[in-house]
């Protein structure tokens, strides 16, 4: 595969570059004196949020929104043939004959529930609202771990059987991938730091809703779990993350304790993995779970809306923090149902994961 | 010569690390020669990369460079493929 221009380093280092080297920021920025801690983690957040702001840009650019928004998906399946080249041989076009693949199958299958919750959930057509394609790439690489969304299409690897399975078998991961295509062309949150966690815990509250409308269960009778299926036999672990208890979905010889904090009394202050995109996203997710929960029923309904509202709403910063987002949510709630239970159990929800600062009326912050 | 990687992020967003010495190895030549071109080719400061795209520190013999899913050149993807499965 050729070089990305993104990979020419030396030449291309862009002019906001800072001449103190990232991991030397990365030491300051953990260091006990906020002197020195805060401009470095300054640095580098700042550093970051230039890098995707290009990113993003270019990607947002590149996927034009193509004919009449329709009820039906065009769904395309490509097989990277343990390559690592995209999107890879096509397999399966809308409509088309399965192809005797079960993965092919699953990707087909699992894209199609997931444009099926957005469209009878929220009347959405499509990751984009106007019908835009759905492609994804499966059998991506050799034993490869994980699926990831590239800004135009969904990835995913057929694990290493060691660890992870097959990333086609929950429908949650899949329908993640895809909801991180919506929150690219709606809110647009920074994937970094509490933006990214942000943008990380919308992808797994609607990856999560998908599972329970094809299932069709009550916010009681789900698992809220997201990758529940993706574990090796041999893993100590039922899932990768658990919404209804962040820090408990696995704990294994090999991958460690599951690091997830429930509230912000345990946020996770690091620059790794984009500043814990996948650690903090554990907060928001069990705000929804709680309100979720206190509400009853359908959870894709009230609180799903509510959360559907905020994310395609316009008034989110691409920047949005944990405050700023739980306050749209008490907003959202307001003007979907009034001051009412709704609003109530958002407040509280927020409140029981340590975001208590937030107004129950509109109005200027 | 020693090579250590670091993958961080993906979907798991769980951390690995390995690393591996290249001095009594019957691939040795093929190794430092992908190092190289790894190192040559990598980002000297980290890259934002994907949602759920893994990222990856690359150190040869003491210098540190960066890279991304989908983004890697074919010298990082054997390079950091060979280090994990490989390494210690």
């Amino acid at each position: 595969m050729d070089a990305n221009a993104n990979n020419h380093a030396v030449s291309r280092t862009p002019v906001f570059c800072t001449i103190v080297p990232p991991h030397v920021l990365d030491k300051l920025a953990r260091a006990e004196d906020p002197a020195l801690a805060d401009p470095a983690r300054r640095t580098l957040e700042r550093d970051a949020l230039e890098r995707t702001r290009r990113r993003i840009t270019t990607v947002r650019g590149a996927a034009a929104p193509t004919g009449a928004p329709s009820d039906k998906p065009k769904r395309t399946i490509f097989d990277a043939e343990r390559q690592e080249n995209l999107p890879g041989k096509k397999m399966r076009s809308e409509g088309g004959q399965a192809t005797g693949d079960d993965t092919v199958t699953r990707a087909y299958d699992g894209l199609g529930a997931t444009f099926k919750m957005f469209l009878k959930a929220y009347g959405r057509r499509s990751i984009d609202d106007s019908g835009l394609p759905l492609k994804a790439t499966v059998h991506y690489g050799e034993d490869y771990g994980n699926a990831f969304w590239n800004g135009e299409q969904m990835v995913f690897g057929d694990g290493d059987g060691e660890i992870f399975k097959d990333f086609t078998i929950p429908v949650d991961v899949t329908a993640h991938e895809l909801a991180h295509g919506v929150t690219q062309y709606t809110a647009n949150l920074e994937y970094f730091g509490q933006s990214g966690a942000l943008n990380e815990s919308l992808s797994d509250v609607f990856g999560s809703l998908t599972k329970q409308f094809q299932l069709g269960q009550t916010a009681d009778e789900a698992d809220w779990l997201i990758g529940a299926g993706l574990l090796a036999d041999r893993v100590t672990g039922v899932a990768l993350r658990s919404m209804k208890a962040p820090g408990t979905a696995y704990d294994d010889d090999v991958l460690g304790k599951d690091p997830q904090p429930a509230t912000m009394e345990h946020y996770v202050r690091t620059s790794r993995d984009n500043g814990g995109v996948h650690i903090n996203s554990g907060i928001p997710n069990h705000a929804f779970y709680l309100v979720a929960k206190a509400l009853g029923g359908h959870a894709w309904e009230r609180a799903g809306k509510i959360w559907y509202a905020t994310l395609t709403g316009g008034e989110l910063a691409t920047d949005a923090d944990f405050a700023d987002f739980a306050q749209a949510t008490v907003s959202a709630a307001q003007s979907q149902y009034g001051e009412g239970e709704e609003q109530r159990a958002v407040l509280d929800a927020w409140a029981k994961v340590g975001i208590s600062d937030l107004r129950a009326r509109a109005g200027a912050r | 010569m020693r090579i250590s990687v670091t993958r961080t992020g993906g979907f798991a967003g769980i951390e690995r690390r390995a690393e591996l010495d290249t001095s009594g190895r019957p691939d040795a030549k093929h190794l430092q020669a992908l190092a190289h071109q790894a190192v040559e080719t990598g980002h000297i400061t980290p890259t934002r990369g994907v949602p759920d795209g893994f990222h990856y520190e690359i150190t040869v013999d003491g210098r540190t460079v960066h890279a991304a899913d989908p983004n890697l050149s074919d010298a990082q993807r054997e390079l950091v493929r060979t280090v994990l499965k490989e390494g210690a």
